[in-house]
């Protein structure tokens, strides 16, 4: 029986990679032709036979060189997944959001003010802004299902924007009526309140609107017209 | 003749179904898809491999090697949460091709 860990590393020769990642391909691959042999010759095979049968399982040594030095070196996807599904739609969703509140606001439109007592915080809406939100949400959905993403991830994108001023109130709010030694405690109760419902909840169920209507319109786009083979 | 994407989609769907079923090394991986498939889909070693690689540079598997019965060295390969995650959509995707092409033929043969 053959050497097959050299026979590999000289068929092998001039495989680009570190020595040890070298060594674990040759290994590898020697272990899988020991095997195929082993197996032929299990099967009643002669020994010239079997190891005529096990070689032909790659015609061409320098293409398989070439391959797996490509799959074991480049990245096809510079972006992982979650990348391409989340943080990138995610991103360019709170961008967005971010761009529309400015222009909204540059253009003086005027928020509407709730009152919901004498000397606590109040709710701010930007109407203009929560009626734009569902566009910004309808792009980071688009996105994120392009890129593959499940329906949760696709929705995650979505509201990404709310996403990092709900982890910070829900942190700032415990710690707010821990500290607030001075204050009055529903003060700051109804300030953490007006907060999240003017800066996470009404946003971002304006973005979800916009996410949801693009989900079932992809949907409904791609059971009509089946798959691509792109 | 088929085309490399889809013999690379059929091939990956085949590795991830197997490894579904538990990890496996390279040679009993090839032998359990041409058993299981009846000899339809067959892997040379060539066609493996860099397929293998490929999959792990992905993250849907992953290979460590372990010492068999026969004390003989082996590497295993594993199927990851982000490769489980993979197979449910493939196949619904390659579900849904079959089935179209099913019958796309069944109306040209009428």
């Amino acid at each position: 029986m053959p050497d097959w860990q050299e026979l590999v590393r000289k068929r092998l020769s001039g495989l680009k990679l570190g020595s040890a990642e070298r060594e674990e391909v040759h290994a590898e691959l020697a272990v899988h032709l020991e095997e195929s042999y082993e197996s032929l010759r299990t099967k009643g095979l002669p020994e010239q036979a079997a190891m005529q049968q096990t070689l032909a399982q790659v015609a061409d040594w320098q293409d398989l060189r070439r391959e797996i030095q490509i799959a074991r070196t480049v990245k096809e996807n510079l972006m992982n997944d979650r990348v391409r599904q989340l943080w990138l739609p995610g991103l360019l969703t709170f961008a967005l959001s971010m761009g529309l509140l400015e222009l909204v606001q540059k253009f003086g439109a005027r928020p509407i003010v709730l009152d919901l007592d004498k000397g606590t915080p109040v709710l701010m809406f930007y109407t203009p802004w929560l009626l734009a939100l569902p566009l910004a949400g309808a792009l980071g959905a688009y996105l994120s299902k392009r890129a593959g993403g499940s329906a949760r991830i696709v929705l995650a994108s979505s509201i990404f924007p709310v996403l990092p001023f709900g982890v910070v109130f829900m942190i700032a709010g415990p710690v707010g009526l821990v500290i607030s030694h001075s204050l009055a405690h529903h003060i700051v109760t109804a300030a953490f309140f007006s907060m999240s419902v003017g800066w996470v909840l009404a946003p971002g169920i304006a973005l979800l609107v916009g996410g949801f209507l693009m989900q079932l319109l992809i949907s409904r786009r791609s059971s009509t017209h089946g798959i691509s083979m792109s | 003749m088929i085309g490399a994407g889809v013999k690379r989609g059929t091939a990956e769907l085949a590795i991830l179904s197997v490894l579904e079923e538990g990890p496996l090394h390279g040679y009993e991986m090839a032998r359990r898809i041409e058993e299981q498939t009846k000899g339809a889909l067959r892997f040379t070693l060539a066609a493996l491999y860099p397929m293998l690689y490929r999959m792990e540079q992905r993250g849907w598997i992953r290979g460590a090697w372990e010492t068999s019965q026969s004390g003989r060295r082996k590497r295993c390969y594993r199927l990851t949460p982000a490769g489980k995650k993979k197979l449910s959509p493939l196949r619904k995707e390659w579900a849904e091709l079959f089935g179209a092409l099913k019958r796309l033929t069944k109306v040209a043969h009428a």
